[in-house]
């Protein structure tokens, strides 16, 4: 191998993209040949090693020249950028919330009290939210970054919906009718964990206690609460479907309204009922009794759930009556702007 | 020293925007990428090996030129040619330059 052949070789080795190397390497060597013929006639010199040397002292080092080749100095284009961000910015506020949810559960469900196990499971939680988001921030990067490999660079325009923007939008701001997309996306994500502990993690709802190596669990709900567990499922899934429509269409419109006003009068009628059901808590005096409790802390537990429930409830529903009279209003609102 | 840096950063900028149409200019009739580096050069525009052919190359992915390899002395070498579609768009870009051209003529005069 000659020192014109070792360059290219070293230029080919260099080069990002698999596709075009050989073709690129041979149009250098052509290129490299051509220069040196050039160089050999107007000097009147023999080519020689040290010419050899000149010219690619002229072209550059190889990891010079293959860099020109590549099209993608960005791990992610400037076009793809604000996509990312975006993702990102719902993925992360997603997972950590979730995660730091998920800690809070835990704590308060596993541990009784407010000791060192409290503050070891917060920080465990704390831990594994970061670490969670540090694995998304790595995943979405990595997906965002094949995706700026794989897809044509016209695809990539698709992202930019300059062509499309309409400056009259900035007079309607703020639009009633808009979707709020990460409200959306944090709705869904949160009524499907709603749906996930309902059917398939029940035993989550209530709690842990444990006494020496044997764990307690009191249930927070008796069997009569889960016979409303298809009629609650019916409303999450309804909230489910409606939202991804929203996703897609990205404007409230009419029937979406209506849709939306039904799932909510049918929460509050079925938060109502589950609420005049009677026996549906499984706190109990004989629950409480069987953790590790004396009979003195089962009854002020069992005082806590009592007035506790009727509160929670009454929160839940005033919310729910809330969001109907809301969803009602905005309804009239969008019916007067299409009139 | 940053004024010197400015000043050659400007003109690298102000180049990469005409070598496209300096290329796409020269190339009705096929040249390989050091003879096209060459006409250029005696034309008066010096243009970077590290810019030109990688040029080429995207020129080509652009659908704005053709290239075949020919095997000539010995040695293949690769022809670039304006395509079909290039011969489209160069009266709009010569168009285009000559509004850039009288524009600034006017606005620095």
């Amino acid at each position: 191998m000659n020192l014109i052949d070792r360059y290219v070789a070293e230029v080919g080795r260099n080069l990002p993209l698999l596709k075009g190397r050989e073709d690129i390497e041979k149009e250098l060597k052509s290129t490299l040949e051509d220069m040196l013929e050039d160089r050999a006639q107007k000097t009147g010199q023999a080519r020689d090693e040290a010419m050899e040397v000149e010219v690619l002292k002229e072209y550059g080092s190889p990891q010079k020249v293959a860099a020109t080749y590549n099209p993608h100095p960005y791990l992610i284009g400037p076009k793809m950028f604000p996509f990312y961000l975006f993702v990102l910015k719902i993925v992360l506020t997603v997972v950590v919330s979730v995660m730091l949810v998920l800690a809070g559960v835990q704590a308060v469900s596993d541990t009784p009290f407010m000791g060192a196990d409290f503050v070891k499971i917060i920080g465990q939680g704390l831990g594994n939210a970061l670490s969670a988001a540090i694995a998304a921030f790595g995943n979405v990067t990595l997906v965002f970054v094949i995706l700026e490999r794989v897809l044509p660079d016209k695809e990539l325009g698709g992202f930019n919906d300059e062509k499309e923007w309409d400056p009259a939008s900035l007079a309607k701001e703020p639009d009633p009718d808009s979707v709020s997309r990460s409200e959306l996306i944090f709705e869904v994500v949160f009524t499907f964990v709603a749906l996930a502990i309902l059917n398939v993690y029940p035993q989550w709802l209530g709690m842990f206690f444990f006494t020496g190596d044997e764990q307690v669990f009191i249930p927070m709900f008796t069997e009569k609460f889960f016979q409303f567990v298809p009629w609650i499922n019916i409303t999450l899934v309804a909230q489910i479907l409606l939202d991804i429509y929203l996703l897609r269409n990205a404007i409230w419109n009419m029937p979406a309204r209506i849709f939306k006003i039904l799932i909510e009068a049918a929460s509050l009628i079925l938060t109502v009922i589950i609420f005049r059901t009677p026996g549906i808590i499984g706190f109990s005096a004989e629950s409480f009794a069987n953790g590790p409790f004396q009979p003195e802390q089962a009854e002020v537990f069992m005082t806590i759930a009592t007035y506790m429930f009727p509160v929670i409830m009454a929160i839940i529903i005033i919310i729910q009556s809330i969001e109907l009279v809301k969803a009602v209003y905005r309804l009239f609102k969008t019916s007067l702007k299409t009139k | 020293m940053a004024n010197t840096e400015s000043l050659e950063n400007v003109v690298l900028e102000l180049r990469r925007g005409v070598i496209v149409l300096a290329a796409l200019s020269q190339l009705g009739t096929p040249e390989y990428g050091y003879s096209l580096l060459k006409k250029l050069s005696d034309l008066g525009l010096e243009v970077d090996q590290g810019t030109l052919y990688p040029l080429l190359r995207r020129l080509e992915a652009q659908g704005l030129l053709e290239s075949v390899w020919k095997l000539e002395e010995a040695r293949p070498r690769r022809y670039y040619v304006i395509s079909a579609e290039g011969k489209k768009l160069l009266p709009k870009m010569k168009k285009e330059w000559a509004g850039i051209v009288s524009v600034m003529d006017k606005m620095l005069s």
